[in-house]
């Protein structure tokens, strides 16, 4: 399934994975405020926290491969923004502010990763839940999941159906016409498919308030 | 019709047009009494799901009857609406009026079942969701659990409470779907295409869970067959009109109106065959 790679990692059985839900969140968060609050001329312990990450990331058994091809994802987002810094000193200086920037983002990065590695991500919401985070994020979140997988499955079968009747290479332009069809559809779909879930709610009496049993 | 007992549903001159300005139902009246299983058939479009989505308020229709002058005007635009308070209702659940002031009376009395199980699965995990409806009635947690429990040791799938819904096949979502309907022990059941894209030994499956149900049941389907096996009355849908309501096998087996609606008679019937027999073991999980 396309969504795997959410969750590839995150039922291991490591020392990280059975540590309790809700001081990970902690954890993660201390490291996360400790490495953008740093002073700038602080980097190096900024980098001290980025090994940190990387040292709980390699005891949860997360493979190198794996953090390199989502840090690939997540850089160059980062270094868009980290850019700005030098350009809007017609660069001419200001590169240590971007590296900073760079380095700051990377500390979060890897610590979230970690976080959700080595976390199942119900278990991750319960610990939010129970960290006092509003109930309605979490009953966002909690949506958000349930129907990432449904959503993706559609849109798998929406691009067999297209591909189904494609009948020859299509010009990079035709494609990517093709494309913005196919997600607006998706869109009207989940629009749909939201009212449906709104009635079968109404209809087993959701009164705003997402209660799990667990907590 | 007679009925042996207080009818537990009472719909009276029902219509609803639909924003679009679709007519989708035109003066339904129809009445369900307690421990009744009633089929409800009829052509796609029909307006079968309309008729369900209205027996727990989702939808609110007016009371019109069929031939009504003005009847064709738009409610929204001419400000027709339902009267709250009573009297100008079109639907009663056991005596009450369906009016938001008895929506959750109503909505833990009558258990709608939906046609898509991922619509109605929204929980992370099998347990959450079975355990929604009671959750939001406010039942303590200990009953909670025992409901879940029993909903789902119902459904033949007491050892899926921790199972998410995107790990489940097909016909097992439907009956996860099932026990959450379940768990708030409604005492009328709405089921829109509760057999539809299941492979036979799940529909089996279903067919003897919901004759093992206690509560009154109104079915929606094209499944005509899995009609004359539950239901000992039929209601012919078309048009947003109730064209016919009666014994299964009258109403089944005629064949001139079956074919002016879109349906046709059913084998079993056609050729007189015995109903499968019930399995005396409750159905396994597959």
């Amino acid at each position: 399934m396309a969504v795997e790679f959410l969750e590839r990692y995150s039922q291991g059985q490591s020392l990280c994975h059975r540590w309790p839900a809700r001081a990970k969140i902690v954890l993660t968060l201390l490291v996360i405020a400790t490495g953008t609050l740093l002073p700038l001329e602080y980097w190096p312990a900024s980098g001290c926290l980025a090994g940190l990450a990387l040292v709980g990331l390699s005891v949860a058994d997360i493979p190198l491969g794996y953090i390199g091809r989502r840090l690939a994802l997540f850089l160059p987002l980062v270094l868009m923004t980290a850019l700005a810094a030098p350009l809007s000193r017609g660069f001419m200086g200001a590169w240590d502010t971007a590296a900073v920037i760079v380095l700051r983002s990377t500390v979060a990065f890897l610590a979230a990763l970690w976080l959700v590695s080595t976390t199942p991500l119900e278990t991750l919401l319960a610990g939010l839940c129970r960290l006092g985070m509003p109930r309605v994020f979490v009953s966002l979140l909690i949506f958000t999941l349930r129907y990432l997988y449904v959503l993706f499955d559609e849109l798998a079968r929406m691009k067999t159906a297209q591909r189904a009747r494609t009948f020859q290479r299509q010009s990079t332009w035709r494609s990517w016409l093709g494309t913005t069809q196919l997600v607006g559809m998706l869109l009207i779909r989940a629009l749909n498919r939201a009212e449906r879930i709104h009635a079968a709610m109404m209809s087993r009496g959701w009164r705003g308030r997402m209660e799990l049993l667990d907590d | 019709m007679p009925h042996s007992a207080a009818p537990i549903l009472k719909v009276e001159h029902l219509s609803y047009r639909y924003p679009t300005g679709q007519l989708a139902l035109r003066g339904v009246s129809l009445t369900v009494g307690l421990n009744e299983i009633v089929g409800l058939v009829g052509p796609n479009g029909a307006g079968k799901t309309t008729l369900l989505l209205h027996l727990n308020g989702l939808l609110t229709g007016t009371r019109e009857p069929a031939h009504a002058p003005g009847l064709p005007a738009n409610p929204a635009a001419t400000g027709r609406q339902t009267t709250v308070g009573g009297h100008n209702v079109p639907i009663e659940v056991l005596g009450m009026p369906v009016t938001p002031a008895n929506f959750p009376e109503i909505r833990r009395n009558v258990g709608v079942m939906f046609q898509d199980p991922d619509d109605q699965l929204f929980c992370p995990t099998v347990r959450d969701d079975v355990a929604f409806g009671p959750l939001n009635l406010e039942f303590p947690r200990n009953e909670v659990r025992r409901r879940v429990a029993e909903a789902l040791t119902a459904v033949g799938l007491a050892d899926y409470e921790e199972r998410r819904p995107h790990e489940l096949s097909f016909g097992e979502k439907r009956r996860v779907c099932l026990a959450g309907v379940l768990a708030c022990e409604p005492s009328l059941l709405a089921l829109d295409e509760p057999s539809s894209n299941l492979d036979p030994r799940s529909r089996r499956g279903l067919i003897e869970i919901l004759k093992s149900c206690r509560a009154a049941q109104i079915i929606a389907s094209h499944d005509l067959e899995m009609i004359v096996e539950l239901c000992q009355r039929v209601i012919v849908l078309d048009h947003g009109q109730i064209q016919a309501d009666g014994p299964t096998r009258d109403i089944l087996g005629n064949a001139s109106l079956m074919a002016r609606h879109g349906l046709e008679v059913p084998l079993s019937i056609q050729y007189g065959l015995p109903l499968p027999p019930t399995a005396s073991s409750p159905p396994s999980a597959t």
